[in-house]
């Protein structure tokens, strides 16, 4: 078990290198970031939300937008790779199983993850501090009440946008064990990120009474094999406060990101098992 | 049999991860804002559906506004409405969307749709103030649903009372907006002596005397300079009703 660990970890301290030199890391990162600075000049598109929201939804949409590129592109280019450089075969002709090595991958793919989300989160904190001291002060002169943002609520958020690139880095290696090339992996993950971005659809007609049982079956079906993506966009709750959060609904939606992770890649590992390399 | 089970194991776990994201779907559900179908429907192909998908729903609502806007200008009635409705639904917490979707659909789409009929000497005077009346409620309509779902109440309400007295011209519904905005927390100081107004025009006159007193006294006496512009209003008011000098409002140090 503790080799198990060690081999998996070695694989994943690997991946995670090779995918932090890669430019198609550092580009996106740029331009995650010029996303995230560049919102305070973007003001004036702005039409009567709070000023914290505006600048707040930048980071988010970067956070959600270049993170989901990232998990989508990487991670299937970082198995690729792998595959048609042939290093896949030296690496498992060693004692290391196909398990150890797809989970290797995810780790180091979902740490790389972590450092993208970590870095524009910190950014954007940083705007949005800055830019609370301006209003504050500005709210207490007018004598109007200043609106703020919650440090605590954007690390929550964090967590959160980690665990659903998490859900997505699974799912994308899942489809890469089973796709033949790059592009199809990249297509169809992108397309499962949009499908799980408005799951919630289906989940929503779910609990809406119909006459039909096929399409009641359908929709069953899609809310339980398309993972809710949406349940992690709380952001606007979380950091401005917009509405409230019940109590443990965090941990309950990590939860369930970790439980979709769990089955994607045990699916993975299935589909990776039975592949020819 | 084993050869499957591997297979019916990680169907389970899938479902199972789903089954579980319901709950916690159901749990955050009302920390989302509310888009449905009906919404994006109308709206597809003009990237509204990426606000939708996360992220970005403030910047897509204010570019989905500005979009609106050139179809506005093209006098494009379902474009503009649909487009507006979406930047609504898009960041129901904005006022400024709520308001001005009303105020193009109450006072604009009248016009607009009277023009398209041929003018306003070719529809007759009935139908004209059918389609404004019908228009200004689709407005009203649209400001009760922005207050039921934006935080900014007071000034959503002022909005339905004016669009309830200039094209709706029902000065009850006027009245009762106009008094629910003036017995806010955060009310404006005009929104008491309008109601008090409407009241009057509507020919409750008495009704509009007593409450207008009863909110001076306990509500803008005991503020900033007493209200002067207002106790005048409320003196005219009692000359025209006839009220006797006792059973008037007692005379403040500060009054001419």
């Amino acid at each position: 078990m503790k080799d198990s660990f060690q081999r998996t970890l070695w694989i994943a301290r690997v991946t995670f290198l090779e995918a932090v030199r890669q430019r198609f890391f550092a580009f996106l990162m740029v331009l995650g970031t010029a996303m995230v600075l560049s919102s305070v000049s973007f003001r004036v598109f702005d039409f009567g939300h709070g000023e914290l929201k505006f600048i707040a939804d930048f980071g988010f949409g970067g956070m959600f937008f270049f993170g989901s590129v990232l998990a989508v592109v990487m991670t299937a280019q970082l198995f690729f790779s792998e595959m048609d450089n042939k290093t896949a075969l030296t690496l498992l002709a060693k004692p290391l199983s196909r398990a150890e090595f797809l989970l290797g991958k995810f780790f180091g793919a979902w740490a790389v993850l972590g450092v993208f989300v970590v870095v524009l989160a910190s950014l954007l904190g940083a705007v949005l501090w800055a830019r609370e001291i301006e209003l504050v002060a500005a709210a207490e002169q007018a004598g109007k009440i200043p609106t703020t943002f919650s440090a605590s609520g954007l690390l929550e958020f964090v967590a959160l946008q980690w665990l659903r690139l998490g859900v997505v880095t699974a799912i994308v290696l899942a489809l890469s064990s089973l796709a033949r090339t790059f592009l199809f992996a990249v297509v169809v993950g992108s397309l499962a990120v949009v499908a799980g971005q408005l799951q919630w659809i289906a989940q929503d007609a779910v609990l809406k009474p119909t006459d039909s049982v096929v399409y009641e079956a359908f929709l069953w079906v899609s809310c339980r094999l398309i993972p809710n993506l949406q349940q992690f966009n709380i952001g606007d709750a979380l950091v401005l406060g917009s509405a409230g959060v019940p109590a443990g609904a965090v941990s309950t939606v990590a939860l369930s990101g970790l439980f979709y992770m769990v089955a994607y890649l045990f699916v993975g590992a299935l589909i990776f098992r039975r592949r020819e390399i | 049999m084993r050869r499957f089970a591997p297979w019916v194991a990680s169907f389970a776990l899938i479902a199972g991860a789903g089954v579980f994201a319901e709950v916690s779907w159901r749990s955050v559900r009302p920390s989302i804002p509310e888009i449905g179908r009906k919404d994006l429907e109308p709206t597809l192909g003009q990237g509204v559906l990426l606000g939708v998908l996360g992220g970005l729903r403030t910047v897509v609502a204010d570019l989905t506004w500005i979009r609106s806007y050139v179809l506005w200008e093209r006098k494009d009635r379902a474009g503009c409405e649909a487009l507006m409705r979406a930047a609504c639904a898009l960041d129901p917490y904005s006022r400024y969307f709520w308001e001005h979707t009303a105020y193009v659909v109450g006072y604009d789409l009248a016009h607009w749709e009277i023009r398209r009929r041929g003018g306003y000497d070719k529809v007759p005077a009935e139908i004209q103030d059918r389609l404004f009346k019908t228009y200004a409620r689709r407005g009203i309509d649209i400001i009760e649903e922005g207050i039921a779902r934006s935080k900014v109440t007071t000034p959503l309400v002022l909005s339905a009372a004016q669009l309830a007295e200039i094209k709706l011209k029902d000065h009850k519904l006027s009245a009762r907006y106009y008094k629910q905005a003036a017995e806010a927390p955060d009310a404006p100081w005009y929104a008491a002596r309008i109601c008090a107004q409407v009241m009057w025009e509507d020919g409750r006159r008495q009704e509009a005397y007593l409450w207008f007193r009863q909110f001076w006294i306990s509500r803008m006496l005991p503020r900033d300079d007493g209200y002067p512009d207002d106790l005048k209003q409320l003196r005219t008011m009692e000359e025209v009703l006839g009220i006797r000098p006792a059973d008037r409002i007692p005379r403040p140090s500060w009054e001419r």
